[in-house]
Parts: C-alpha cells; sequence; structure tokens
C-alpha cells in the first residue's frame, strides 16, 4: 500500500497530538439558541466513533465545527493537531466528508463524479481505481439521480475518500436505507478503517452504533452526556435486564420479587415482565420449573445502547 | 502509524499537478462539468437559444423596413437585430444561472464542495463562466438567424460595442448570482428569474420601441439594467449614441450586484 509520505514527497509533518480530535469547551448558538454548550470529546487515532443524540441536539453542528465548515463561538477544537479555523487549507487535505442531506446534481454521472473529485483533491487517487475498489464500474454512465440509496451511499463513501483522508466524517449515512443497504454501507465503513482512517460516524440508529464504533459519545442539550464503549455504557447507564413471558396463574407469580437480583414483577393480563440484574433470568426460570410452570414464550433480554440513549436523554430533557 | 509521524501537504508547495484545489486549475474542471451538466438541461437550452432568435424574426419583421423615428430614426430590424443580441444574455443571467445556484443550494451541493475544501465562490464562478460562454454563443446565434433574414448592420463604434457587450455580460450575471444565492429553491429562483426577465423583456428593448412606451412606463425602463445593457450595445453598433450614460448605470447595478453577492456569500457561513 502506498503511504502518504510516498504519496506527497513535500509534505509538512503535522503536529504530535495523542488523539485524532480534541474538541474542549465547544459552544454555538444560532439567533440566541444555545445548540452547543460545552461540548468536550476525544476521538482516537484509527477509531470509529459514533455521535449519538436527539434530533436538533447539535450533532452536526459540531462535526461542521471539527471540520471547519462553520465558526465556533467558542471552545478548542483540534483535529490532527490543526485548529480547524485556522489551517483549513491544510486540513482540506486530510479530512474526508459524507454531509447530511447533502447531494449532487441530478445529471451528474457516476463516472464524471469521480473524475471531477479526482481532479479536484490533484489527482493523488486514479479515480479509475477507486471506481473499481467500490464497485461503481457498471454505475459509472448512470446519473446520480437515478442511483438508488444504496448506490448513493457507496459513491459518496467512494468521493469522501478520493483524497486518501486520515479522518472521515460519515453523517445519518444509513439514514432512509432498507436494511440490506444499511448492512451494506456498514461493510463499507468497516472497510473505510482497515484502509487507515479514523471514521466519526453521526447516527440515531443505536443498532448502527452497536455494530459499528469503537466508542460512542451521547449528545443532549449541547453537551455529551456519557462517553465509551458500547458495553461499558450499556453496563453503566443500560439498566435492568428484562424477563418476560406469559402466566395464567398468578398464583405462581407470588414470591418472585424476593429472588435474588429480581427488582421488579408486574403483570398485565396475562403477560408479566420481571426486571433485574443478569443472573435474575435464570434464577426466575428455575424457580418456575420448580413450581412447574413452563412458559413457553419465556425471554430474556439485556439492556442495549436504546436503552441507555432513552435514560442519557430523557433525564437531560427533564 | 503514531501520530508525530503524520504529515500533511502544503499547498504552497506542491508540485503544479496537485494544486487541483487553488484558483484556475480548480474552477476549470468545475467549469468543464457544469458545462456539460447545462447542456443536459435542454429545456432552459431551448429557451435560452430559441427563444431570442424567434422573437428577433416576429418583431423585426413587424414594423416594415422602412427607417422609422420611433426606433430613434433607424431600421426596426436594425434595432432589434442590435436589441437582442442582449435578450439571451438576461435570459441567461436571470434564468439560467439563478436556478443553476439555487438547485445547489436547495440541494446542500454547495456544502459538500466546502467540505471538499472548494470555497461556493469558486463553484458560482465556474457557473458564471458557464453563462458567459453561453451568451456569446446565443448572441453569435441571433447574429446568425439575422444575417440571412433581415441583415445585420455595420458596427459603427466596435470597441464601444464591445464595452457595452462586456460591462452588461458581467453585470448581469452577478445579479443573477445575487439572485440564486438569494432564494433557497430552483423553484423560488425560476419564479423571481420569470419576474425579473419578463419586465426587463418587454421594456428592456426587447418589445415595443421606446418611444411609443409611456411616460410610467419608460421611466420604469430606465431603472431596469437590461435596458441598458441593450442600450450600451445598440447605440454604438448603429451609431445613435455612445452607450456613455448606460455603461455609467450598468457600473451602479454592477457594484450593487457585487456587494450583494458577497453579503449572501458571508451570511452562508454564519
Amino acid at each position: 500500500m502506498t503511504t502518504a509520505t510516498q504519496r506527497r514527497p513535500d509534505l509538512k509533518p503535522l503536529p504530535p497530538d495523542d488523539h485524532a480530535i480534541t474538541v474542549d469547551g465547544l459552544t454555538k448558538a444560532y439567533s440566541g439558541r444555545q445548540v452547543l454548550d460545552g461540548l468536550s470529546l476525544h476521538v482516537g487515532h484509527g477509531e470509529i466513533f459514533g455521535i449519538l443524540g436527539p434530533n436538533g441536539t447539535g450533532k452536526t453542528t459540531a462535526v461542521e465545527i471539527i471540520q471547519g465548515l462553520r465558526r465556533r463561538d467558542s471552545g478548542k477544537v483540534h483535529i490532527l493537531g490543526l485548529d480547524p479555523a485556522k489551517d483549513q487549507a491544510r486540513l482540506r487535505h486530510l479530512l474526508g466528508a459524507q454531509l447530511q442531506s447533502s447531494e449532487l446534481p441530478e445529471r451528474l454521472k457516476v463516472g464524471e463524479a469521480l473524475r471531477l473529485f479526482a481532479r479536484l483533491a490533484g489527482d493523488i487517487v486514479d479515480w479509475h481505481e477507486l471506481r473499481d475498489e467500490w464497485d461503481l464500474g457498471r454505475l459509472e454512465r448512470t446519473a446520480f439521480g437515478a442511483l438508488s440509496g444504496g448506490e448513493r451511499q457507496r459513491l459518496f463513501v467512494a468521493l469522501a475518500l478520493v483524497n486518501r483522508p486520515r479522518v472521515v466524517f460519515l453523517d445519518e449515512l444509513t439514514q432512509g436505507l432498507d436494511p440490506a443497504a444499511r448492512r451494506e454501507t456498514w461493510r463499507l465503513v468497516r472497510r473505510v478503517r482497515e484502509q487507515g482512517s479514523t471514521v466519526v460516524l453521526v447516527t440515531h440508529y443505536m443498532d448502527e452504533a452497536e455494530q459499528l464504533c469503537d466508542r460512542v459519545g451521547v449528545l443532549s442539550g449541547g453537551r455529551l452526556r456519557a462517553c465509551g464503549t458500547p458495553d461499558e455504557l450499556i453496563a453503566s447507564v443500560g439498566g435492568s435486564y428484562r424477563t418476560r413471558f406469559s402466566c395464567t396463574q398468578t398464583s405462581a407469580l407470588a414470591g418472585l420479587d424476593g429472588l435474588p437480583g429480581v427488582h421488579s414483577v408486574t403483570h398485565d393480563g396475562d403477560a408479566v415482565e420481571i426486571l433485574g440484574d443478569s443472573s435474575s433470568g435464570v434464577l426466575v426460570a428455575a424457580e418456575l420449573v420448580r413450581r412447574g410452570v413452563i412458559p413457553t414464550d419465556f425471554l430474556v433480554s439485556g439492556p442495549s445502547l436504546e436503552d441507555v440513549f432513552v435514560s442519557l436523554t430523557e433525564g437531560a430533557a427533564r | 502509524m503514531s501520530a508525530d509521524s503524520l504529515t500533511v501537504p502544503d499547498a504552497g508547495t506542491r508540485p503544479a499537478t496537485q494544486r487541483g484545489r487553488l484558483g484556475v486549475p480548480t474552477i476549470m474542471p468545475l467549469a468543464g462539468t457544469e458545462f456539460r451538466l447545462l447542456s443536459r438541461e435542454w429545456a432552459a437550452m431551448l429557451f435560452a437559444f430559441v427563444f431570442p432568435p424567434l422573437m428577433l424574426v416576429v418583431l423585426a419583421g413587424s414594423f416594415g423596413n422602412q427607417p422609422d423615428e420611433a426606433f430613434g430614426g433607424v431600421l426596426p430590424s436594425d434595432y432589434y437585430v442590435a436589441a437582442y443580441i442582449g435578450i439571451p444574455l438576461g435570459a441567461l443571467a436571470l434564468l439560467g444561472l439563478p436556478i443553476m445556484v439555487a438547485s445547489y443550494r436547495e440541494r446542500d451541493v454547495l456544502r459538500r464542495f466546502e467540505a471538499f475544501g472548494v470555497a461556493t465562490v469558486k463553484v458560482i464562478t465556474a457557473q458564471a463562466l458557464v453563462t458567459c460562454a453561453l451568451v456569446v454563443l446565443a448572441a453569435a446565434l441571433v447574429v446568425a438567424v439575422a444575417a440571412p433574414t433581415y441583415g445585420v448592420p455595420a458596427v459603427e463604434d466596435p470597441l464601444r460595442t464591445l464595452a457595452g457587450f462586456v460591462l452588461g455580460t458581467v453585470t448581469m450575471i452577478v445579479l443573477g448570482l445575487a439572485l440564486g444565492l438569494s432564494v433557497r429553491t430552483a423553484r423560488s429562483a425560476q419564479a423571481l428569474g420569470m419576474l425579473a426577465f419578463l419586465p426587463m423583456w418587454l421594456l428592456g428593448g426587447g418589445g415595443p420601441p421606446r418611444d411609443i412606451l409611456s411616460d410610467g412606463m419608460s421611466r420604469v425602463s430606465d431603472v431596469l439594467p437590461l435596458w441598458h445593457v441593450t442600450a450600451a450595445i445598440r447605440e454604438p453598433w448603429l451609431g445613435t449614441g455612445s452607450g456613455g450614460t448606460h455603461l455609467l448605470v450598468l457600473t451602479g447595478w454592477l457594484i450593487v450586484g457585487l456587494v450583494a453577492v458577497t453579503l449572501l456569500l458571508r451570511r452562508r457561513n454564519g
């Protein structure tokens, strides 16, 4: 694989920085409405970092400021050791971006788009190689307006990589895609990281963040409410395990709330829900068997990133 | 790779082949792409290239072939041939260009280019250059249609005529850019562009001659930039005037347009 140094013999060293991105106390207001209110986070080199948050919570504003596309009101931002507000020209060669809801001209053909953006990037990459690498060959003469959602995203990812960026921003990449196209897009994101780029993924799909991200930051009220690996967040904020089953004999439920690790037992008609710690499901199952109750729809589910999201964002809203 | 071994190119020292994001080398590939895209917009092209010659043929043939006081003492056909050089300019600058700019804004194409290090001013400059090329082609088509039908009058003062054409083109294109940047959707740009173009066409030299307009309409015409474009071309062409006053008014409109474009571009990066 060709390294950045081999491609560009006249490169200047970047300032040393332990993190690919460092944000400290970032604020931004639009017409008096505070969108970012002291946002602080960092993204490590080579990570896939997910930014989650409710709509209108400032996710897109934050990544646009980090890329130098918007001015910040206050706070510090460093990306690859450079300040995006001052070093935009240098950073442009190091960043790639898929912007939320940003499109291309309807009649622009796929091959023309690749050729144009490769040319604008200084022909660092042969656009034919990029076309083949991202399986866009059969679409080369297809106009952008005639592409499916998944094909568009594949083109956008290819365009984001046309300058071999060190950091790639992907904003709501899979919005509006069907499940098969979403999974295909996830595969592409993993490939981007495998090629050596740091990826910042803005999404409101919890399963996407859980599947793809090494670490996740949850934004709400213009601040970072929590940050960590999906497992860490689920363990610390996710809440209880749920055990659900149907039972017609309510008398068989008596005393289940006294089992170790069980927090609560509720039932609505035949439907029973038991909240507890990670071992509660097994203990409840054993006790039901001992009592001769064997439900056919017995289901134990652990907390998810969605529970983390709801817990953090509802807490902030209150 | 450790963080401190990362490297970054310096725009100032990169070789010529890598100067993709600087000035002209950025604008030319953009302009080439824009030209191809515009050539696929057959409806807009039909209007810009067919409507002016068609109206020229109809109007120039409607007022006879004798010198007429209503036309400043020149042949009506000569009057319209000279004036209609400016009409496709109005159509392209007030309809084609604003729709092009506004559709890029509506679809967030401008921000995609910005994220790639290509400033909006470069994208709209490329679009303006393409419009300039089309204006020249459309003007040539008007002359080509006029030559075998009514004949092309001799150009009395070529330099001043050229000055009128160049300043008129630049001014109208800057005003078209301001219009395109001021609206959020292509549909709005089309509506406002029509609203601007139709009165300018009728009162700006493409419709009835100035001398048969009422005083009120003449005063309206005085304000419209397209009247000054057609007059700045026509007067030195036919030798009925120097076009100097019209050039001055156009300079004023150009300044207004440039200020508007600057403010609108600044607003985008809020």
